[in-house]
């Protein structure tokens, strides 16, 4: 069975304790959700905090979300959702055989997330010339009120921990785009670009909740 | 069993339109501009309960449609909701919790505010009301 299943496909792609290539995709799938699930729990904590203090401090939460800069956290938003967008594409075009379009779908999300990176690292330079930084580092002179130190650290922990995140799926992002250009994935296996995909998607679907949460309390 | 495998595949082959993720993409633009909009203008008690029912609805669209999750097994599934059943728990009573006890204390001096520019280092309830 497993011989058949392996027929016509490129070499090693199918290990030999899977009876079948659906099998073993099923549990490449399986696994990789559980790591998400488990992506989702440690934001889970950061979100409980963040929850905790904006109960203790809601005017210093509101007063502080007010001097980030909505406009470029909106940018962001419109970034990463294209770059969602841009790695479903991907995937697509892998897994319906046009491997060019998918090469350059993959480019763009890679651009996509340098571009985040960069309009981030332009907030982060921001923060640190006001001095609106976490804990005793915070003095910000715009805003005064008790807990306002606490809105940052939430702020710097929540879009830190997000950020290494676009970091690590960029990474990932490039290498498979090095081994689509080798030409591994097809309409016959492209499981590996979609866990990829699937961590790309995590990483958007954490922004999702942090821009309404940081920038338009 | 083998043989459904590559049958499944090729039938994926033919079949799989790219129109699902065009319209997923659209419509998270639109949900993305709605959050804007009602986020500026501060809508009181209801702007939280608003802000996070469109980020709920942008991540199911999210989930189901780019991460395939719709097409997914029911293994996989399950993943995916046991994680959100335990985020649930832990907010929801973490969150009660605060929100019914009474205010906790802040000392003075506490690393939450800033010694720096509040050098009386004042409670919230001390400080002029803002707007």
């Amino acid at each position: 069975m497993s011989h058949e299943a392996a027929q016509g496909l490129p070499e090693g792609i199918l290990a030999h304790h899977f009876s079948s290539l659906e099998r073993q995709n099923e549990a490449m799938r399986l696994g990789m959700w559980l790591f998400l699930a488990t992506e989702i729990l440690l934001f889970a904590g950061l979100f409980t905090g963040y929850a905790v203090y904006r109960f203790q401090f809601p005017l210093a939460f509101a007063e502080c979300s007010r001097h980030l800069e909505i406009a470029l956290g909106t940018l962001n938003t419109i970034v990463l959702i294209t770059s969602s967008f841009t790695v479903a594409l991907a995937i697509h075009f892998a897994r319906t055989d046009r491997r060019r379009a998918a090469v350059i779908c993959l480019v763009l999300t890679i651009g996509f997330a340098l571009a985040f990176l960069g309009i981030k690292a332009v907030e982060y330079t921001a923060h640190f010339h006001e001095r609106s930084l976490p804990g005793k580092y915070y003095a910000f002179e715009g805003v005064k009120i008790l807990g306002a130190a606490m809105f940052f650290t939430m702020y710097f922990l929540m879009t830190g921990l997000h950020g290494v995140h676009v970091v690590a799926g960029m990474s990932v992002l490039s290498w498979l785009l090095w081994r689509t250009l080798q030409g591994r994935y097809s309409s016959r296996y492209y499981t590996g670009l979609e866990m990829g995909g699937l961590y790309w998607h995590l990483v958007d679907l954490v922004w999702i909740f942090l821009y309404p949460l940081l920038y338009l309390i | 069993m083998a043989e459904s495998a590559t049958q499944h595949q090729h039938e994926t082959h033919d079949q799989h339109s790219a129109v699902p993720y065009v319209v997923v993409w659209i419509a998270l633009l639109v949900f993305t501009a709605v959050t804007y909009l009602t986020g500026i203008q501060h809508l009181g008690k209801w702007a939280l309960a608003i802000a996070l029912a469109i980020a709920c609805t942008k991540s199911a669209l999210v989930a189901l449609i780019f991460m395939h999750l719709r097409e997914s097994s029911g293994a996989t599934r399950l993943v995916f909701v046991t994680s959100l059943v335990f985020v649930a728990l832990l907010l929801f009573f973490t969150v009660s919790d605060v929100a019914t006890r009474f205010t906790l204390a802040t000392p003075a001096g506490a690393p939450f505010g800033t010694e720096r520019s509040q050098p009386e280092g004042l409670l919230e309830h001390e400080m002029p009301a803002e707007e």
